[in-house]
């Protein structure tokens, strides 16, 4: 392992922020008719005098947001209409259409000669000698174009003057990206190593018959901690998502620099599993719990979960499996790996994740793409990535054990690995309705403005 | 009745004649030839050059202008006053202002209760840092100007080497000075100024560290700018002031700083613009709500794409805020020019 992935990542390291897409506006709890269909809804609220602040530490019912409704409509900006993308979800999956004018490429087709396969990837996600890897095996060249939020990698997919072949979405914005034609639906003979892949993707449900994706990196979110500075373990904690609030740690507590991952923290310190949650009340009082934790601990924002448990600059982060399964190679000289502690339930009932690749139909080497998805998939390949990124791929023979042989992983770490079982178990942060999306976005910016 | 004007004469003024006495009037016909030897060669020059030449060479510049300040401000106008995709939740940018929007300026300012907070913290932050980078950069580049003699262009280069390093790289530099076993620490305790059972968590959300990286980002902008200004104040001016009878203090306040009163504003200004949408340094330095600015507002609406709009409206305000003392400073400026002319 030369160097990290997180190295040159943005420093607020947004990769996972989600861009949710327009979408089913009704089903918001407290909201009674659905009055409460935008982001203006809530802001709304704040012309009748009381202080945001006290309007979301009040989380006035359902009344209060009825006459919200009212005030709405003269927000709305062009284009501001909602137009219905299923949302997936476990008890919802969903099966995306494939439009007469953007179909599969047939089979049997041989690879692009004299190609350059154009990846369009996060910052340093993947391992270069994968790349090699693969243009070495099919004769090519390939080139990595990167980007450090979603919602800037769609917009210059949008523009449709670039032609990148593969792209590593996140799960929550592939519908808007499939209505929006701009993923092609994949021909599953190009990639027969999708058998290796965990039973779990062969069918998920957030893309029925894998038509559009195959998966990428999984990971849990939990909380890291030093063992040798904080006095209490999460694993013998009556509710190990309350650590975080404990004044005893002022200044040395952080928590994800993403509003799903920390609202959803207020949420499960509550006991609310609910991640895709619509209820105003459920976001208020996440809120108010962060407004809690700055007034105890001043918390920090950030994405350097890796870096700041080892060197003891935080001592409990809010952190993501992936990032702390690196964090080993962080550690100042003379202090053991031993001391990082990651914290994520035992029972699996957490959150828990995975990125996709696809491909796209601006670009011009459609079979080497999906040569490249399949390649991705093979096992050695797969591990010679995760010794590079950190991050697990769903692919049997992905073990604890193995990653541990190949010291990719300190056995201290173990309980960074994720398992197949955690996708049974685990809880997903999913596409949200606009105006619930809107109603995390506002609790987040308030919360995140210092009031 | 018309009174004759005096008539020229051809001999010299006398050097001899006391200042009280009345000068004879000076020849006029060298200084008549001499208009015409200048006229005869603007003549000649204006013969081989069109009347727009000299017109001409503001065109780079206004290009330069239009095409990187203009466009891209009718760009960031647009995308606050535009849509958004229905499909995407993507700004879309609208050209026709007859068909802007001020939604996202609307939203803005009803969400003032929670932008008012981290405005008010910039205007402090930035106060603070604006002044104590004044009190350090005057009386540096005042030595440069006045006191470094032979060394002068030394000196001037260490004081701007800092711009030879990207801003990004000095302030991961601060991080590691300033982190829990950081040599800042390190140096407190040596100097028992802290107890090392308890060190210091600098980068945890202080207002402090938000100040100090602040004012080491921009104060090489402001030396700069004092240094040129100080540099053109006229040496014989302040020879004056003494011969006059005024002691160096008072040589210095009521001389070097009233001409240098437009300096200061000139380096006030240049450094005060990026101090107020800065979050970078925030960012990295403190990134707990009690700090953020209203720098961090704006890139956290940039950050979510249904949001862009709003924090292109939020940098639209906030550069018509800052007009305020741009407006001030170039009406000072000319008056200040009115004034010498």
């Amino acid at each position: 392992m030369t160097s990290h992935p997180r190295e040159g990542w943005s420093q607020r390291g947004a990769r996972r922020r989600p861009l949710r897409s327009a979408g089913d506006v009704d089903g918001i709890a407290g909201a009674g008719t659905g009055s409460f269909g935008s982001r203006n809804a809530a802001l709304g609220t704040r012309s009748s005098g009381m202080s945001r602040r006290d309007f979301m530490r009040m989380a006035a019912g359902g009344a209060a947001l009825a006459g919200v409704g009212g005030l709405l409509g003269g927000c709305q900006r062009p284009g501001d209409a909602d137009i219905t993308i299923p949302l997936p979800r476990k008890n919802n999956p969903v099966r995306w259409p494939v439009f007469d004018d953007n179909e599969p490429i047939k089979s049997g087709l041989a690879p692009e000669t004299g190609a350059t396969l154009q990846i369009y990837n996060w910052v340093a996600y993947i391992n270069q000698a994968c790349i090699d890897g693969f243009c070495k095996k099919y004769k090519c060249k390939a080139q990595v174009t990167t980007f450090n939020t979603m919602s800037e990698a769609i917009a210059k997919i949008q523009t449709g003057e670039l032609a990148f072949d593969v792209f590593f979405p996140t799960i929550d914005v592939l519908g808007p990206l499939v209505e929006g034609k701009l993923l092609r639906p994949l021909n599953h003979s190009y990639i027969p190593n999708i058998h290796q892949a965990w039973p779990d993707f062969l069918n998920p449900f957030y893309d029925l018959g894998w038509q559009y994706t195959v998966p990428y990196t999984i990971y849990t979110t939990g909380i890291s901690w030093r063992k040798d500075l904080v006095d209490e373990d999460p694993y013998t904690m009556a509710n190990p998502w309350a650590m975080p609030w404990n004044a005893k740690y002022r200044g040395k507590v952080a928590i994800l620099d993403d509003y799903r991952e920390a609202i959803c923290l207020g949420l499960m310190k509550q006991g609310i599993f609910d991640l895709n949650t619509t209820d105003v009340h459920q976001i208020n009082s996440s809120y108010n719990q962060l407004l809690e934790l700055t007034d105890l601990v001043d918390v920090l924002i950030d994405n350097n979960d890796y870096t700041e448990i080892p060197s003891g600059q935080t001592w409990i982060h809010h952190a993501w499996s992936g990032d702390m399964a690196a964090a080993w190679e962080y550690m100042p000289s003379g202090v053991p790996v031993d001391v990082i502690g990651y914290w994520f339930p035992v029972d699996g009932r957490g959150p828990v994740a995975n990125d996709a690749i696809s491909v796209l139909k601006s670009g011009s080497n459609p079979v080497l793409a999906h040569l490249f998805l399949d390649y991705m998939l093979d096992l050695q390949n797969a591990l010679t990535n995760i010794g590079f990124n950190g991050y697990m791929q769903p692919i049997e023979g992905v073990t604890a054990e193995t990653l541990i042989d190949l010291k990719y992983l300190p056995k201290s770490l173990t309980s960074t690995v994720v398992l197949p079982s955690n996708f049974r178990t685990g809880v997903e942060e999913l596409q949200l309705p606009n105006a619930a999306n809107d109603a995390w976005e506002l609790a987040w910016q308030q919360f995140g403005g210092g009031l | 009745m018309a009174v004759a004007p005096p008539a020229p004469t051809l001999s010299p003024p006398s050097r001899s004649a006391g200042a009280g006495a009345a000068a004879p009037q000076p020849s006029r016909k060298p200084a008549f030839r001499a208009r015409m030897r200048a006229r005869s060669a603007e003549d000649r020059i204006q013969s081989w050059r069109p009347r727009w030449f000299w017109a001409s060479l503001a065109v780079p510049g206004a290009i330069w202008l239009l095409v990187f300040f203009v466009l891209p401000f009718y760009v960031v106008l647009s995308v606050a006053a535009g849509a958004l995709d229905p499909i995407f939740q993507t700004p879309i940018p609208v050209w026709n202002p007859f068909q802007w929007s001020g939604a996202s300026f609307a939203n803005l300012f009803r969400e003032a209760s929670f932008l008012w907070p981290p405005f008010e913290r910039t205007i402090v932050y930035t106060a603070i840092a604006s002044a104590l980078s004044l009190a350090i950069a005057y009386p540096v580049a005042y030595f440069v100007t006045r006191y470094a003699g032979k060394r002068k262009t030394l000196y001037l280069l260490l004081l701007i080497s800092p711009f030879w390093v990207s801003y990004m790289m000095r302030m991961l530099a601060w991080i590691d000075l300033l982190q829990v076993g950081g040599y800042v620490n390190k140096v407190l305790e040596w100097l028992h100024l802290m107890n090392s059972k308890n060190p210091e968590g600098w980068l945890s959300g202080h207002a402090s560290t938000v100040v100090l990286g602040l004012i080491y980002g921009y104060i090489p902008y402001l030396i700069i700018v004092l240094y040129a200004g100080l540099d053109r104040i006229d040496g014989r001016l302040l020879e004056a002031s003494r011969d006059l009878g005024l002691g160096r203090w008072r040589t210095f306040w009521r001389v070097t700083v009233p001409l240098s009163r437009q300096t200061i504003l000139a380096g006030m200004f240049i450094t005060v613009l990026p101090m107020v949408g800065d979050y970078f340094t925030n960012q990295l330095l403190s990134a707990t709500p009690r700090t953020t600015m209203i720098g961090n507002v704006i890139e956290g609406q940039l950050d979510i794409a249904n949001l862009q709009g709003d924090g292109a409206a939020a940098s639209m305000v906030l550069l018509a805020l800052l007009l305020i003392p741009m407006i001030y400073y170039v009406r000072s400026t000319a008056r200040a020019s009115r004034e010498n002319v």
